[in-house]
């Protein structure tokens, strides 16, 4: 095994390691032998692993390392759009070069959460088999991913499959939002997301590595290995960004997403007395230590599962206890068979715990700077039998398709009759107006409790509904059908909602209702008119802003920011017309400031996306943006610069420069300039300050170095001035390997571009 | 107030190229741009070739002929570009810079980018002190448009010069008769 580690891991600095890594000067002829001495990529493989999410697509050379990314396993390419797509796209066909995948992520973090409790011996199996985590860290990669399709029936009772669907599986301290218990894990990072700072340092992370220490890191390569990813504007960082901004929504009386919908009580074959160690945990949730806040409904579904364990248990034993817990506690029982030893990797059939896709940015750092500091071999995935990984996926399908979707649906049936349906008829109407001018109509809720004077059912000193308020069984049958994904009904339900928390000047959840009212109708697969857009939905994401952060004591730009960037990203789903708003509400984004530096930098890059796939009309092209898109890319390329971040900088260089033409020829030969004088001088200054960032970033930039950086500057200028043809490979590394320059004429986008552009500017 | 004010051949070359401040409200007449806002000016003045375009073209505001003066049509942060476009499709554009305190809370370009704190700051861009649309301004940038028009079709009207092949204006009478516009009326 491996030798023992340092008491205290000191985290690792990148330049400085880059610097002692090198050892002769005279190497560094060839950036690939560099590269390859670099000492935590080779030393710590599994490192790789935990930034694969970015760097399958930000590289895509595999070089001779110990990690091969493999160009199959890339999530976020167009020619591949997923497998989990289904009949439900963006009307309006997409644009050519936009992929749905934002969408579908937009849907799948939108997914029931189911709260696990175990009782302490079956906590004890659990990481008998090496799970720290106990019972949520096995259940919760399965959760996230369900194997086959699943069945919804929606308010109309038409049935749809989908592929995608997923839970999450939550701790009961994650519901009742107190740090973790500490004897269980030490130092465990909390698993809520929600924090917008924690979301940049993780990104950060990511773009350090890729910016180091990703093979192969010559952009042109990239451009031109992949223009199909170019093209659609899709960073991967962007990518994870929003993932983590969606991963672990806080609970919150605002918004019921994060509210438990199914609640499984598990116990074990190791227990005595099984089915009061289940009655005891249901009580303790009901009544005791483990009960949840009041504005959440303690009523969810409960789902008793039996583990019995394989080694030790008697399978007769657990099988007649088994049938005393249905007959207890009904049909929501699962006899789970788990093995109880640990494995390991060597064993026959042994397989790594797959690794969960909605982290929170808080620990997925964790797991960084523990995998950083961990040792050379020691792998932490742990491994769990086959046999394992198959009872889980049957128990996860079983639970979701047979109790948590019905249970659901009948939900959303019952709200939908006893409260939606009256308000919706015209004495529903009149209720909701005398409720307001009279105190004749107060609902019996808030009379049990009355903190309030008003005779509304929001309790505005603690800013919530009683979870049996009708505005609350609203708000959970919107966020229900959202979550099950028929949009009709949420929309017209929040759009109910809207009114009546305005009534109550429940700023908080009126912004909520705004923001899903928005998101539902942009989701919904019919067709916008333009009024639509124009008039309510640009009207509910603007006041949704307002209201989170401006309306209200304490301003919550979490939010907002995410109301921005899901109508950004739905938005510019919804082609031409609709991609001028996706842009507007990014720089709104900038302008509030509701983004550290790393988000304003993705949310301009974003934002020159946008704009580009807007396509013109007619040879003229009229009504495109392509100007606009270039601008923001040099903005872009800007900001990454000013971050220090050489890759994505030359990146959106790149992606300017051929939106202005600039890489095609003129009609003299020479590669076009930019109109003015100034615009070239200062994309030339840019180009440099990249480039010299970009040695730097690779260790040239150290005292001792100077010179050899200078003199390569003064051989790419050399290569800037005799460089005739734009096609040519510019940036080429000093002394490199040769270049290939000959994959451009090949691309279809630079074959593209040139006509189309020569046909307007004419002789530029 | 500072402003940049560019004409555009019809194959988007700039011809001339101006800078100057406002002169009202004891102005001195000279431009005052951050580094930042100096640099990005003929980024901003280019991409809003796309907007003037898509407002050139499309459904026409005004009943009748189509008007010269196409008012304030684009705006990045706190940049507001306006816009006249010459029958031989020579545009004239000019963007203005509010000072910082005419905006009320300035967060300029990239400002205090970084602090998490929310939209407190900056929302109200634009709709504080100085308006873009308000009849004032447009006014008087239509008639600072106006004067630098007459002269502009002095200049064309030169048979050696062809706007259409990029020919920058130099003529030193040119630009004093824009600075003398732009004394009048900005």
């Amino acid at each position: 095994m491996t030798p023992i580690q340092d008491a205290t891991p000191k985290p690792l600095k990148y330049p400085a390691d880059l610097d002692t890594s090198i050892v002769l000067p005279g190497q560094r002829a060839s950036p690939a032998s560099s590269l390859a001495s670099l000492p935590f990529r080779t030393s710590n493989p599994s490192l790789y692993k935990l930034f694969e999410s970015t760097v399958s697509t930000s590289t895509s050379r595999p070089s001779s390392g110990t990690a091969t990314p493999t160009s199959s396993g890339r999530p976020g390419s167009v020619l591949s759009p997923g497998s989990r797509q289904n009949g439900t796209g963006t009307p309006g066909s997409l644009p050519p070069g936009v992929s749905d995948e934002h969408r579908t992520l937009i849907q799948q973090a939108h997914a029931p959460h189911v709260v696990v409790v175990a009782d302490k011996d079956t906590e004890e199996l659990i990481r008998g088999k090496g799970l720290d985590g106990g019972l949520l860290q096995l259940l919760r990669p399965f959760g996230e991913a369900l194997s086959g399709k699943v069945t919804i029936r929606d308010s109309v009772g038409a049935s749809k499959s989908y592929e995608d669907f997923g839970v999450r599986f939550v701790g009961m301290d994650q519901v009742l939002g107190r740090p973790p218990t500490s004897e269980s894990a030490p130092l465990r990072p909390r698993p809520v997301g929600g924090d917008v700072a924690q979301v940049e340092e993780l990104v950060e992370r990511h773009l350090q590595y890729s910016e180091f220490s990703a093979p192969g890191s010559v952009p042109d390569n990239q451009n031109q290995d992949d223009p199909a990813a170019q093209e659609s504007g899709n960073s991967p960082f962007y990518t994870l960004y929003l993932r983590r901004l969606l991963s672990g929504l806080p609970m919150v009386p605002h918004e019921t997403f994060a509210h438990p919908v199914v609640g499984v009580i598990a116990t074990s074959s190791r227990s005595a007395t099984p089915v009061e160690e289940l009655r005891d945990l249901y009580n303790r949730q009901h009544q005791g230590d483990l009960q949840v806040p009041q504005w959440v409904d303690g009523l969810f579904l409960r789902y008793y599962v039996f583990i019995h364990e394989e080694e030790t248990g008697d399978i007769a034993k657990s099988n007649t206890t088994f049938d005393a817990m249905k007959r207890h506690f009904g049909l929501n029982c699962h006899l789970l068979r788990l093995k109880g030893q640990q494995c390991i990797s060597s064993d026959d059939d042994a397989v790594p715990l797959p690794k969960c896709e909605w982290l929170s940015a808080s620990e997925e750092l964790a797991e960084i700077q523990r995998q950083e500091s961990a040792d050379e071999f020691t792998d932490p995935t742990p491994y769990i039998p086959d046999s394992d990984v198959t009872a889980i996926k049957t128990f996860v399908r079983e639970l979701v398709a047979q109790s948590m979707v019905p249970h659901m649906e009948r939900n959303i049936h019952q709200w939908n009759e006893q409260i939606l349906a009256r308000r919706r008829g015209l004495s529903g109407r009149f209720m909701s107006l005398s409720k307001r001018w009279t105190t004749f109509g107060s609902s019996r809720s808030s009379s049990t409790y009355t903190i309030t004077s008003s005779n509304s059912n929001y309790d505005s000193t603690g800013g919530f509904y009683r979870p049996d308020a009708p505005e609350a069984l609203m708000r959970r049958l919107a966020d229900y059908c959202f979550m099950l994904r028929d949009t009709k009904l949420a929309l017209s339900t929040y759009e109910i909602l809207c009114t009546d928390y305005n009534n109550d000047k429940a700023w908080q959840h009126y912004a909520g209702a705004m923001e899903m009212a928005a998101l539902s109708a942009l989701l919904s697969p019919t067709a916008l008119t333009t009024k639509m857009r124009t008039e309510k939905i640009d009207e509910w994401i603007r006041s949704a802003t307002y209201s989170y952060t401006d309306r209200q004591r304490s301003a919550t730009p979490f939010y907002a920011l995410r109301t921005l960037a899901l109508s950004l990203e739905l938005l510019r789903l919804r082609g031409t017309p609709a991609t001028d708003d996706a842009a507007r509400w990014g720089s709104r984004i900038l302008e509030m400031n509701l983004v550290g530096p790393i988000g304003a930098a993705l949310i301009t890059e974003r934002i020159s996306a946008c704009f580009s796939i807007r396509p013109g009309l007619g040879v003229l092209k009229l009504g495109s943006r392509r100007r606009k898109a270039a601008f923001w890319a040099v903005l872009a390329a800007e900001e990454w610069r000013c971050q220090n971040k050489a890759l994505q900088a030359e990146k959106c260089l790149e992606a300017a420069l051929q939106l202005y033409g600039a890489r095609t020829e003129s009609l003299q030969g020479g590669p076009v300039r930019l109109p003015f004088d100034e615009m070239q001088h200062f994309v030339d200054e840019l180009r440099q300050q990249i480039l010299g960032l970009r040695l730097a970033n690779r260790g040239l930039g150290e005292d001792d170095e100077v010179e050899e950086m200078q003199q390569s500057l003064l051989v790419e200028e050399a290569t800037e001035t005799l460089d005739a043809s734009p096609r040519a490979h510019r940036r080429s590394l000093v002394g490199a390997v040769a270049p290939n320059i000959d994959t451009g004429p090949l691309s279809p986008t630079l074959e593209r571009m040139p006509e189309t552009d020569d046909l307007f500017e004419g002789a530029v | 107030m500072s402003y940049y004010f560019t004409i555009f051949s019809p194959t988007d070359t700039p011809l001339f190229t101006h800078e100057f401040g406002t002169s009202r409200s004891s102005g001195d007449g000279i431009a005052h741009f951050s580094p930042a806002d100096r640099h990005l000016a003929p980024f901003i003045l280019h991409s809003a070739l796309d907007i003037l375009e898509e407002v050139q073209w499309g459904p026409s505001s005004t009943a009748g002929s189509a008007p010269m003066y196409l008012k304030h049509i684009d705006k990045y942060a706190n940049n507001y570009v306006s816009c006249w476009i010459t029958g031989a499709n020579v545009r004239f554009l000019l963007l203005t810079r509010p000072r910082d305190e005419v905006l009320g809370s300035g967060g300029g370009l990239g400002g205090q980018r970084g602090s998490l704190a929310g939209g407190r700051l900056g929302v109200g861009g634009g709709s504080g002190v100085y308006r873009p649309d308000a009849p004032a301004t447009e006014e008087a940038v239509k008639n600072f448009f106006v004067d630098v028009y007459e002269s502009w079709v002095k200049t064309v009207m030169n048979p050696f010069f062809h706007a259409g092949n990029g020919h920058v204006v130099k003529s030193p009478v040119f630009r004093a008769r824009v600075a003398a516009a732009a004394k009048k009326y900005l």
